[in-house]
């Protein structure tokens, strides 16, 4: 996903000039090589008894642009594992797709990979 | 509220009269969920932790703010509506339905918030008269939700 296609507001934040190690990238993201290098932090959506299946889906398909069937994927993750681990990426992009998420009112942080 | 026909971007509804009135309700309540209600994450790990935090609800404050003030144009906009013998047109784009959507939701999620966030069981409790209007607000704007997410994804 292309930052700059959003159109949404976005605030830089501090990063530390710390060594991250490469964690292991799920196969979409290492189509891009530029994110896959900086990986480190999951973006992680939790499950909640609030938001309803259809809305969790139609917010995984608007903030990463996936297709319905993934988007589902990950929306079953949620309410049958408690959590799904959407992305892998570095700092930046972490926090910006967590503000996104965060925006729809979804239950999302962003959590160092530990591998 | 049923979806009369769609262009792709352009979504006409039409509401019965007590549809019309709780989409209203609905949205003159916006926003309930606090923007420091979220947090960045749960084990702080992360650098410059508490700095990022305070961006975050930033950044949470300013979309609410806009969206807010989307909301308040939409409810004064007295010409939008189309009076017909069964009740309520209204022409929505897709953009529109998008905010709508998050707005609804917002309303929904404090309702619950407002509850002390229980579990589904819990939320199926008879109602009180300290409840009643918090569940009503969710069922309320569960319904709205569901009908927006059926336009946009074309299903029934």
């Amino acid at each position: 996903m292309n930052l700059a296609d959003t159109g949404q507001t976005y605030y830089y934040i501090h990063v530390s000039a710390t060594t991250e190690v490469l964690p292991e990238i799920e196969q979409e993201y290492l189509a891009d090589s530029s994110t896959a290098l900086e990986s480190g932090y999951l973006v992680i959506c939790w499950d909640d008894p609030v938001n309803l299946m259809q809305y969790v889906t139609h917010v995984f398909q608007t903030v990463f642009g996936w297709n319905r069937q993934k988007a589902e994927r990950h929306m079953l993750e949620v309410h049958q594992q408690g959590k799904s681990v959407l992305a892998r990426e570095g700092l930046e992009k972490a926090e910006f797709f967590v503000h996104q998420l965060q925006k729809y009112n979804l239950h999302a942080t962003l959590e160092r990979d530990a591998k | 509220m049923k979806l009369l026909s769609f262009t792709g971007e352009q979504f006409e509804f039409e509401l019965n009269h007590e549809e019309h009135a709780l989409l209203f309700h609905v949205l003159q309540q916006y926003p309930l969920v606090p923007a420091t209600h979220y947090r960045l994450s749960q084990t702080a790990e992360i650098p410059h932790a508490k700095e990022n935090q305070r961006l975050l609800e930033e950044s949470l404050q300013t979309h609410r703010a806009a969206h807010q003030q989307l909301v308040q144009v939409f409810l004064r906009d007295a010409g939008r509506f189309v009076a017909v013998a069964a009740g309520q047109r209204v022409m929505f784009t897709r953009t529109e339905i998008e905010w709508l959507l998050q707005v609804v939701n917002d309303v929904r999620v404090g309702s619950w918030l407002a509850l002390g966030s229980p579990d589904a069981a819990a939320e199926n409790r008879r109602p009180t008269k300290k409840t009643a209007p918090h569940l009503m607000n969710m069922e309320v704007a569960g319904f709205f939700e569901m009908n927006f997410i059926n336009a946009l994804t074309g299903d029934e």
